[in-house]
């Protein structure tokens, strides 16, 4: 918890007033989406500086470098890993696995879709997934609706898994200080659950519906996935450090580092390993597209809205919410946790996890005194992590995801609507959210 | 001198609601690079040309924003790539046309016309700036006669 300080505000206003009133006015313009949220963000906490909430040396304070960092060195390892065609690779490969039957397809899209989500990220991992799957629809001539439908729910399922599945996993791993074994161990095996149980109603609605001629299977049979490794030296070298990155996340806590440096340092290994045969303006050519692949948009989002957040915070209001909260729920932590899960989920369905995860960090934070330290706190981190993660299922907008798989389908004329996805999409949310209420409420009550 | 006496006044064009199939026909038998293609009354819409027939015959997730870069793995035949084309053969061609197209004006100076069509290495429709007409088509042809019968 953060000093409560009162800063001098413009024009005298009360500065828990004036934070509150720019937090709600970020939230309402990521909501109306009429702004990039990267600019919408880094305007509201420049103004949060200027209007006297923050100095910028205290804004600074609020920036979660480890967040920045985890996401920048595995944006930058996936580009760079792409480029080897390892992802087209093992879409093809597992699709050929079933010898091209289509149900069996979706299936081991899905398994690949949710693995990688798990161990990349989930927007980078629709990016690499989706294009592949429409290649395979077309040959097959069946529709690519239940295939981008399950991938979309696969990623947000994998993702919830691990450490770097997820970016509200990231914040939270951040803010807590917990591993990526923490995660592994306390959410992987709810995804690993959840994900089977999620097929169920998909394969009732379309499973029998995804029908294809001897033809066109045979057409995907006849793919070579081991034509799709444009590079296999690349190849050995981001599987190396991909390796060595994941071995870090598991042992980050024995030898003591934080996850960011961890992706940073793979990142850089990664960038020396391809750079040495070339010459110097060769590197620097490779190197300049290597930093391409990163999302500063996102980057730049994160920066703006920790900002903001931190300015709320310090300004106490976020304490008496979190009061409010624990008013609401009697003070029990049991309650509290299954609040937070079912609270998580609906909001992340209509609103960006992100913002969300964000102002949910330090209100959590502010209950530890309540349930008797921070340690007490680990049922509610699972809950937020699972309901964020999971909620995004709930719609289009629930995920950044989402919204990609959705712009794969709309260029390929064959879109997914708001509300058709909204009607199948969050029931089955909610069915994941139940089962995770179990879950949450079984293991830590 | 200006893009208006560079062009060719009266180029072949292609109406939106011509098929697939007569528009391929049209540029492989003429071997056009691209045609414009124009309203009835001459409002200009965009072009349809060779990269077009390439985006037909190609999976749509390989030509699509942010799709595939690399086809390496797929192997299909001749026939399989006609019969790709023989499916569109009746769609109009509105379905397919290039409509992001960098245009010149009939006021455009020269040196600048001929950046255009450097940079796009393919003819450039000349369009009235009011109306939006489509006046013309500058071809590489008629840029390099001009600049070799011209005075040194």
């Amino acid at each position: 918890m953060h000093n409560i300080h009162q800063p001098d505000v413009i024009f005298g206003l009360d500065p828990l007033w004036f934070a509150g009133a720019l937090f709600v006015f970020t939230y309402a313009m990521i909501l109306t989406e009429r702004l990039n949220r990267a600019i919408v963000s880094l305007t509201m906490a420049c103004l949060m500086i200027l209007g006297g909430v923050l100095t910028q040396e205290a804004a600074f304070q609020g920036v979660d470098f480890n967040t920045l960092g985890l996401l920048t060195g595995m944006m930058i390892i996936v580009g760079i890993t792409k480029d080897s065609g390892v992802f087209q690779y093992l879409a093809i490969w597992s699709a050929k696995r079933v010898n091209a039957d289509p149900w069996g397809i979706l299936i081991t899209l899905v398994l690949v879709t949710a693995i990688l989500s798990a161990l990349l990220d989930n927007v980078t991992t629709v990016l690499l997934i989706a294009p592949v799957t429409l290649l395979i629809t077309d040959a097959l001539k069946v529709s690519a609706y239940p295939y981008l439908f399950a991938e979309i729910f696969a990623s947000n399922i994998g993702g919830t898994a691990t450490l770097i599945g997820d970016p509200p996993n990231i914040m939270i791993g951040s803010a807590v200080g917990l591993s990526f074994n923490d995660f592994l161990f306390n959410l992987a095996p709810l995804s690993l659950i959840v994900l089977p149980l999620t097929l169920i109603p998909i394969y009732l609605i379309w499973g029998r519906k995804l029908v294809a001629d001897p033809q066109s299977r045979q057409q995907v049979m006849n793919y070579r996935e081991a034509d799709a490794i444009t590079d296999p030296r690349l190849l050995k070298q981001s599987m190396f450090v991909l390796a060595l990155v994941m071995a870090g996340f598991i042992l980050a806590h024995d030898i003591g580092q934080q996850p960011a440096t961890i992706a940073m340092f793979g990142a850089a290994v990664l960038l020396i390993l391809i750079s040495l045969p070339l010459s110097s303006s060769e590197q620097s050519k490779r190197v300049h597209k290597a930093f391409c692949e990163v999302e500063w948009t996102t980057i730049f989002f994160f920066i703006g809205l920790f900002i903001v957040v931190y300015g709320v915070e310090t300004t106490g209001l976020l304490e008496m919410l979190a009061h409010q909260v624990l008013d609401l729920t009697g003070g029990d932590k049991s309650t509290t946790a299954i609040a937070i899960l079912w609270v998580s989920a609906v909001a992340s369905a209509v609103v960006d996890n992100i913002p969300f995860v964000a102002t949910m960090i330090p209100l959590i934070e502010n209950m530890a005194v309540t349930f008797g330290g921070s340690d007490e706190l680990m049922p509610l981190w699972w809950s937020l992590a699972l309901g964020s993660c999971l909620g995004g299922n709930g719609s289009l907008v629930g995920a950044s995801a989402n919204l990609i798989v959705a712009g794969f389908a709309e260029r390929a004329g064959q879109p997914i609507r708001f509300l058709p996805f909204m009607l199948m999409a969050f029931p089955l949310m909610l069915m994941s959210i139940l089962v995770s209420s179990f879950y949450v409420y079984l293991r830590y009550f | 001198m200006t893009a208006i006496s560079l062009m060719d006044p009266s180029p072949t064009v292609l109406k939106p609601t011509d098929t697939i199939s007569t528009a391929v026909q049209e540029i492989m038998q003429h071997r056009y690079r691209q045609v414009p293609v124009v309203t009835e009354d001459g409002g200009f819409l965009g072009v349809f040309g060779v990269n077009c027939l390439l985006k037909l015959v190609l999976p749509k997730a390989a030509v699509m924003e942010k799709g595939l870069t690399s086809l390496s793995f797929v192997y299909e035949s001749l026939g399989d790539l006609h019969q790709r084309l023989k499916d569109m053969e009746h769609e109009p061609i509105s379905i397919c046309m290039k409509q992001d197209v960098e245009i010149v004006t009939p006021d455009t100076p020269l040196v600048e016309t001929l950046l255009v069509l450097y940079r796009n290495r393919t003819s450039i429709p000349v369009v009235d700036p009011e109306n939006n007409k489509l006046l013309g088509m500058i071809s590489y042809w008629d840029v390099g006669e001009k600049i070799l019968s011209a005075d040194g």
